[in-house]
């Protein structure tokens, strides 16, 4: 079964994209752009399991840390760039992402929305939370800079990212009717399309 | 593992990119497992500066393993269960091909100081020679380290349907001006060495010993990191017992002495120049004016690049160099950063990391 967040990215691109997808873990998204939509992406990852997972799959991959900067890639002329549940790993994910956005015309965000219901609960009861979009206890995670979907929204607002498309997920990864409404309160993840000004 | 070791006699001849014809000229190759019915499983391994076709197992002839036995063999990252590796010593080379060592049919004489400057692009159309002989139409890989990565990013390059991956390590696409100036010293102490003669010593049943073992102690030193050299030796005291000589205080004195020694016991003096003179000269982009992705814009198969952060002679960014040309021209490409202590050399030994991505850029 594809991931749902998968379909939702797939919708986003046109066919033959040059992509680059960073922090792409083992390859899996490129690997299913690639299958089914002949998609060349490269991923951009730090993991080493993360790496040898892409060699596997057979997508080609580039061992780099993001937060040493990204200048490079200035002149790959990228349509689609994909930030999957990375942004909140990095340094400064502001910088990092107006970066990204002079080097590829799109972007498309997903990000682990601590505003989510089940996360005010478990702060209410004194605890750091841990859902199925945050997975990790407080000492394992690689999360320093988790925000809420208002908070993203801020961003793209004081920062002037076009807001494309966004959709927000339940708790199951799915879109869903209820977090139409409340957003902030009643989805797990947001996936945004973003473009430049 | 089945090996076979068999010189390979090329009657046809060759054009060097320097103008100059060998009428004919010999390879001297090993071949590690077997060759499958279609011919799908081949993987060509290309030799680094002081390297020969003895890339695997232990040869009779001198009973040491091979440059990359810790990569090559059953089960390992190369697995001979799986690929037949074909691994050929360079022209120009003194290891059984065709070098300045050998007798040139035109003179009778060995070639001696007349053997022509040989480039890596001469290696690959050598190599693609012997690919036709054997009758296989695309490598399943090309690989190497150093000016063997050089020699697999060229065969990318110049025969873009003939090889489906290739794996560039410890390498760069052009030496540097550092390269060059070390690989000058090097030149230099030999050619200053009285028994050099011009090049012309075998005649003259001489051999620049003392050149050549210069030449190797600087360029051993470039092949290792400060690290592993401080981790190896320190500032430790040689004791007495096992000096090669009076004047030796430190153990890394010691050591590379032997080593230098060693090499010019077996190592041509003419083919170390040649050697370097080809390595000095790789430049695949200077054709494009200079634009890298130009360059490699035509490459079908899959790269894999490979940067070791402790070598010094072949940095880490002069590999990405390569991967983003790769990139930029929209070549399937791949880059790795490994930590191997051993400098330079890193290439030559196994490591976790090193091993398994080596096997799944392999597997697909």
């Amino acid at each position: 079964m594809i991931n749902p967040i998968t379909s939702i990215i797939k919708n986003w691109i046109e066919p033959s994209s040059h992509i680059i997808d960073f922090g792409c873990g083992d390859g899996s998204l490129l690997k299913e752009l690639r299958d089914q939509n002949n998609i060349l992406g490269y991923g951009i990852e730090i993991d080493p399991e993360g790496i040898a997972g892409c060699l596997k799959n057979n997508i080609p991959v580039i061992e780099k840390n993001i937060d040493e900067g990204i200048d490079e890639f200035s002149e790959c002329n990228f349509d689609v760039a994909i930030m999957a549940s990375s942004i909140q790993c990095l340094k400064e994910p502001n910088v990092s992402l107006k970066k990204i956005l002079t080097l590829s015309n799109r972007c498309i965000v997903t990000i682990p929305n601590l505003g989510y219901w089940r996360c005010r609960i478990a702060l209410l009861l004194g605890r750091m939370p841990v859902t199925p979009s945050l997975p990790s206890s407080w000492y394992g995670t690689k999360n320093i800079h988790l925000c809420t979907i208002k908070d993203f929204e801020d961003l793209c607002r004081d920062e002037g990212f076009i807001i494309e498309d966004s959709i927000h997920l339940n708790k199951n990864r799915k879109p869903s009717k209820f977090s139409l409404i409340f957003p902030n309160l009643l989805s797990s993840e947001g996936v945004y399309l973003l473009a430049r000004r | 593992m089945r090996s076979e070791r068999k010189l390979h006699s090329f009657d046809s001849g060759i054009t060097l990119e320097c103008g100059d014809i060998l009428k004919s000229f010999d390879l001297m190759v090993d071949t590690y497992g077997n060759l499958n019915s279609d011919k799908s499983n081949a993987i060509l391994v290309c030799h680094a500066f002081s390297g020969s076709h003895h890339a695997a197992g232990n040869s009779s002839e001198d009973d040491r393993p091979g440059w990359w036995d810790e990569l090559i063999g059953p089960q390992k990252a190369i697995d001979t269960d799986k690929f037949f590796v074909v691994s050929p010593n360079n022209l120009g080379s003194c290891f059984g091909s065709t070098g300045p060592t050998t007798v040139s049919p035109d003179t009778n004489e060995v070639y001696g100081k007349d053997f022509p400057d040989v480039t890596v692009l001469d290696w690959v159309n050598s190599q693609k020679m012997l690919q036709d002989k054997l009758g296989i139409t695309s490598w399943a890989a090309v690989m190497g380290g150093s000016i063997g990565g050089m020699q697999a990013l060229q065969w990318a390059i110049t025969f873009p349907d003939n090889v489906k991956r290739s794996a560039v390590i410890a390498a760069a696409a052009k030496a540097s001006s550092q390269n060059i100036a070390l690989n000058e010293v090097s030149r230099e102490s030999i050619r200053k060495d009285i028994d050099f003669c011009g090049g012309d010593y075998l005649k003259k049943n001489t051999f620049p010993k003392s050149g050549v073992k210069a030449a190797r102690m600087l360029a051993h030193i470039t092949y290792l990191s400060e690290e592993n050299m401080n981790k190896r030796f320190g500032r430790k005291f040689q004791n007495s017992e096992s000096k090669v000589g009076e004047f030796v205080d430190y153990e890394v004195e010691n050591y590379l002495q032997y080593k230098g020694t060693k090499f010019s016991e077996f190592f041509d003096a003419n083919t170390y120049i040649i050697m370097s003179k080809a390595m000095d000269g790789f430049d695949p982009a200077k054709k494009y004016n200079d634009e890298l992705k130009e360059a490699l814009k035509n490459i079908k198969a899959k790269l894999l690049i490979v940067g070791f952060k402790s070598d010094w002679l072949f940095p880490p960014d002069r590999g990405k160099e390569i991967q983003l040309a790769a990139m930029q021209s929209g070549v399937n490409s791949s880059y790795l950063e490994l930590d191997g202590i051993q400098g330079h050399d890193s290439f030559l030994f196994a490591s976790g990391r090193y091993q398994k991505n080596l096997e799944a850029f392999l597997e697909n």
